[in-house]
């Protein structure tokens, strides 16, 4: 058939399946033509053995039962030794077929069918089967080495992704120990800010309360002057009020008309 | 009440006085007229006071006028108050007196004294004004008892103090 397919130029190779199928075949006639052989018919059963025996026996002319009637009848009658030699014979055949087969020791043409067929399908076996099954064995294990390849490359790239990640967390770790590191820092900056503005707020509400006081003070001082200059003022109102009498009030209009007429 | 107004009641007044007379005489009787009106917000307010009807509010002016002022003086101030003007009467009445001197080429010296000033001292304080600015001047005194002592002019808007009012606000201000 390789031939066939070589000869047919850009004929196609059979698939594996149909080389399967051919080959499943060839082992079945193999199997077939052992199971009619006479091995098999060896093993028939104890009935069809005696009804053989029978059939092939031959006496006074005649042949099956009617010969095994008349040798039975003649030797019992005893007047014929051969019929009864014959008949004891004919006795250990019906025996050998009531007797069991050996169940350690097959039959020799069993074994002769047996080691044909073996040949044979180890020849098929060898010749089809085998290499198939290396093939299958040799793509798995391929399959398989590629499989440990890609599962190899899948872990490099594996390692290699997760030495990624853990320098990815190691610098986030980093970037999140500077950014704490940055937000004490400007937390302390706000810190000592806000203690600096409290601080100035403090002083400059103590200096403006101090002002306040101060203003306060002077205040009053101005309140408690202008009382007293007040009450200076109108006594002094009250005394130069009743002082003025007449006289004075002359005196001071010639001294105001003095002074007038002294301008020029 | 306008200026221009004013000025017209001013000048019928002046008018009527020197077609009666005696000019210095009515001017002093209005001046005085003027600072009464002046002091007094209660007849002020009579006198101008439209609801009152102008018979009655002419009678108390020859009420109050009548056996003190010259007939003149009466009758001007009721013409005034009879028109309805008793309101800007003491205005009228100070731009007539500034007109009336005027008049006679001198300017109004408003005196304020504690006391009244005699002749001699009206004459020799207008002398002293005179040297002093220059103008002749005729001398309104004003009796004020507010100025204590002293004398305070007052000729337009010059101002000459002398007061002894003025001298205690002025230690009263230092203090």
């Amino acid at each position: 058939m390789r031939a066939r397919i070589q000869d047919g130029g850009r004929a196609r190779r059979p698939s594996r399946l149909r080389r399967r199928a051919i080959a499943g075949a060839l082992i079945f006639l193999v199997a077939t033509g052992l199971g009619t052989s006479p091995v098999i018919a060896a093993g028939e059963t104890p009935g069809a053995c005696v009804v053989e025996k029978v059939e092939a026996l031959e006496f006074g002319g005649r042949h099956g039962g009617e010969a095994l009637a008349l040798l039975e009848e003649t030797a019992a009658r005893g007047v014929d030794e051969g019929a009864e030699e014959k008949f004891k014979s004919f006795e250990k055949k019906l025996q050998s077929c009531l007797d069991a087969p050996n169940p350690i020791i097959p039959e020799v043409t069993e074994i002769i069918w047996g080691g044909i067929a073996f040949v044979v399908l180890l020849a098929l076996m060898q010749w089809k089967l085998f290499p198939a099954v290396k093939r299958g064995m040799d793509r798995r294990a391929e399959k398989i080495r590629d499989d440990l390849d890609a599962a190899e490359t899948a872990r490099t790239e594996a390692l290699e992704v997760k030495a990624g990640y853990e320098a990815e967390l190691a610098d986030a770790r980093a970037e999140a120990g500077r950014i704490i590191d940055a937000a004490r820092s400007d937390a302390e900056g706000v810190r000592v800010d806000l203690i600096a503005r409290a601080e100035a707020e403090a002083a400059e509400l103590r200096q403006r309360a101090d002002q306040d006081v101060e203003a306060a003070k002077r205040q009053a001082l101005s309140d408690m002057q202008s009382e007293v200059s007040a009450i200076v003022i109108g006594a002094a109102e009250t005394v130069i009020g009743r002082n003025l009498d007449h006289d004075t009030q002359v005196e001071l209009i010639e001294s105001y008309i003095d002074d007038v007429g002294s301008r020029n | 009440m306008s200026a221009e107004k004013v000025s017209s009641y001013a000048e019928a007044l002046v008018a009527v006085v020197q077609a009666e007379g005696d000019l210095a005489a009515t001017e002093d009787e209005l001046f005085a007229v003027a600072r009464a009106l002046a002091d007094s917000d209660e007849l002020r307010e009579v006198l101008a006071d439209r609801r009152i009807p102008a018979a009655r509010r002419q009678q108390i002016v020859e009420d109050l006028l009548g056996g003190h002022a010259a007939e003149t003086t009466v009758a001007l101030v009721s013409m005034v108050v009879g028109a309805g003007r008793g309101s800007d009467l003491v205005r009228i009445i100070e731009a007539a007196v500034e007109r009336s001197a005027g008049l006679r080429n001198k300017a109004v010296a408003e005196v304020r004294s504690a006391i009244a000033l005699s002749d001699d001292q009206q004459q020799r304080l207008a002398e002293a004004l005179r040297r002093a600015t220059g103008k002749d001047v005729t001398v309104k005194v004003i009796v004020d008892p507010n100025v204590m002592g002293g004398l305070v002019t007052r000729i337009g808007d010059e101002v000459i103090d002398g007061s002894v009012r003025t001298r205690i606000n002025q230690l009263r201000e230092a203090f």
